[in-house]
């Protein structure tokens, strides 16, 4: 199928299922109560846009996954990087690291809110330790991914430490950073919103948890388009960036 | 200086947690609020053991259900994603783009449409595993040797007995992968929502004893949490190895990139 022809299939199931969350509620279908029609949806979005509290919401989640992401990255990277280079201490953790992978991390949010409260240090701490374990394995599988025999025939040339660092380390492993780096960001997205939403008092997260309580539907699906949106631009900016790097490494 | 093995120090510090958890609060070196004893937490977990153990059999009841969705679901639309070239193409990267969105901020959704009963639960931890699940199907299914499917076809065999002896043997690894993928994630989700909104199940009571202060009953709930992952992963190990003969069944020798894909941890975001 051509290029033109899978975009145009996308774009037609894009329509049908817009057209149908506008036309099965006016049409009764389905409750319009349960489902607000789509343009009703889309204007009380324009409306909460323009509130000055939806915004400072906006600002403090924003500031919470930027922070929580800044500090996750490089503590896991750091100990990703130990891990894949000391096989002793990759034997042991290694084990620990998948179990922690099937447990729900947010069982521990009492602890977080009792140590740091229910404000932003809270939420930071919180997405923090639901991204690092995440960032530790996939910073270990970039190291992994680089070929020994590419450092061999490096150094067999006379390769310096840092050419090889330069010329082999980074370009192989780039994309596999990035794409570790769009992963962790959907675990840091969705650690600050637990934690907006099981305890806060600002926030998207805690807007949207009001919002459902409170049966306010309009509202909440338009929050949710704005996460929705926000997670997936992030992930589409990091993908092509992806796509553009793999292109060297072949 | 001889090093003792890996296994050994995971021993050691998995008992030093414990001892800590006993030794840190008694001496003060923490408040009891924070981390109260384990041995206290013991104590509590065994007298309200009727309390726990009905908490959990809402939990399961739960996750059962939402494997079903989970499991059933992703594994049958993986399998046709990553099997039918035309509808992978379409949708691999759709799919793959909405994986990006926290699925947890559906969840005020599903309770508005369902209640706080056990259903928005089913909803959302089914939800919530779906989209790994079928991922990782998609991944796995690629992985089969079409080589088989070439030698059964040029030997003969009819539609049937192409799936029954060729496709289905070669499916096994990826079904169980995402059997237990789906456990794991649909355990999690049901947790996670249990702690959010709801008025049951073992979730609820972290957070009903978080709102009271009541830490070694929050802490008996992590303690029960804790033990059904752990038990699921030893069912899922159990299973596993019965299986081994399976596990490597009409492997073609993948690309890197497939087996990357097919082994990929699972991501419990939550």
């Amino acid at each position: 199928m051509s290029r033109t022809a899978t975009t145009l299939i996308r774009l037609a199931m894009l329509i049908v299922f817009l057209g149908a969350w506008e036309v099965l509620p006016r049409a009764g279908i389905v409750n319009p109560m349960l489902l607000p029609p789509l343009s009703q949806v889309l204007a009380v979005l324009g409306d909460i846009l323009a509130r000055s509290d939806f915004r400072e919401a906006m600002a403090v989640t924003a500031a919470e996954v930027v922070v929580a992401f800044v500090i996750a990255v490089p503590i896991g990277g750091a100990l990703g990087v130990l891990l894949a280079e000391n096989a002793y201490l990759g034997a042991i953790f290694r084990p620990m690291l998948f179990y922690v992978f099937s447990i729900p991390k947010s069982i521990f949010l009492p602890m977080f809110i009792l140590a740091f409260g229910i404000g932003f240090g809270q939420k930071v701490a919180y997405a923090t330790f639901s991204t690092v374990f995440i960032v530790i394995m996939s910073a270990g599988a970039a190291v992994e991914s680089v070929k020994a025999e590419y450092i061999l025939v490096a150094q067999s040339y006379g390769a310096s430490r840092g050419q090889i660092l330069r010329r082999i380390y980074v370009p192989s492993m780039m994309p596999i950073l990035l794409e570790a780096v769009r992963i962790s960001m959907i675990f840091n997205f969705t650690g600050v919103m637990i934690a907006e939403m099981y305890a806060s008092r600002t926030g998207v997260g805690h807007m949207i948890a009001n919002w459902g309580e409170n049966f306010m539907l309009p509202q909440l699906f338009a929050g949710v388009i704005v996460l929705a949106l926000a997670a997936m631009a992030f992930n589409e900016l990091i993908r092509s960036l992806e796509a553009r790097c793999s292109r060297w490494r072949s | 200086m001889n090093r003792p093995s890996p296994r050994t120090v995971r021993r050691l510090i998995g008992l030093a947690v414990l001892v800590l958890w006993e030794a840190v609060p008694r001496l003060g070196i923490l408040p009891e609020l924070f981390v109260p004893p384990l041995t206290k937490t013991l104590v509590v977990l065994w007298s309200d053991r009727l309390i726990y153990l009905s908490g959990l059999m809402v939990t399961l009841y739960e996750v059962a259900f939402a494997m079903l969705i989970a499991c059933g679901a992703g594994i049958a639309l993986g399998a046709v994603v990553g099997g039918v070239a035309v509808v992978r193409n379409l949708m691999l990267p759709v799919v793959s783009s909405l994986y990006a969105i926290p699925i947890v901020i559906l969840y005020p959704i599903f309770t508005a449409w369902f209640g706080i009963g056990s259903e928005s639960k089913i909803a959302f931890a089914g939800v919530y595993g779906f989209f790994p699940v079928m991922l990782s199907t998609a991944a796995g299914i690629r992985t089969i040797d079409e080589q088989y499917l070439l030698a059964a076809r040029s030997m003969g065999a009819t539609l049937p007995q192409l799936i029954a002896r060729v496709i289905i043997p070669a499916a096994i690894p990826t079904v169980l992968a995402g059997l237990r993928l789906g456990g794991a994630l649909t355990i999690i989700g049901v947790v996670v929502s249990e702690m959010l909104t709801s008025a049951s199940g073992i979730g609820y009571l972290v957070t009903i004893n978080r709102t009271i202060l009541d830490s070694p009953r929050v802490f008996a709930a992590i303690i029960v949490v804790l033990l059904l992952s752990i038990m699921f992963d030893v069912a899922v190990r159990a299973i596993e190895r019965r299986t081994l003969a399976w596990q490597n069944a009409g492997r073609r020798v993948a690309s890197t990139e497939d087996v990357r894909a097919a082994r990929l941890p699972a991501p419990a975001t939550a």
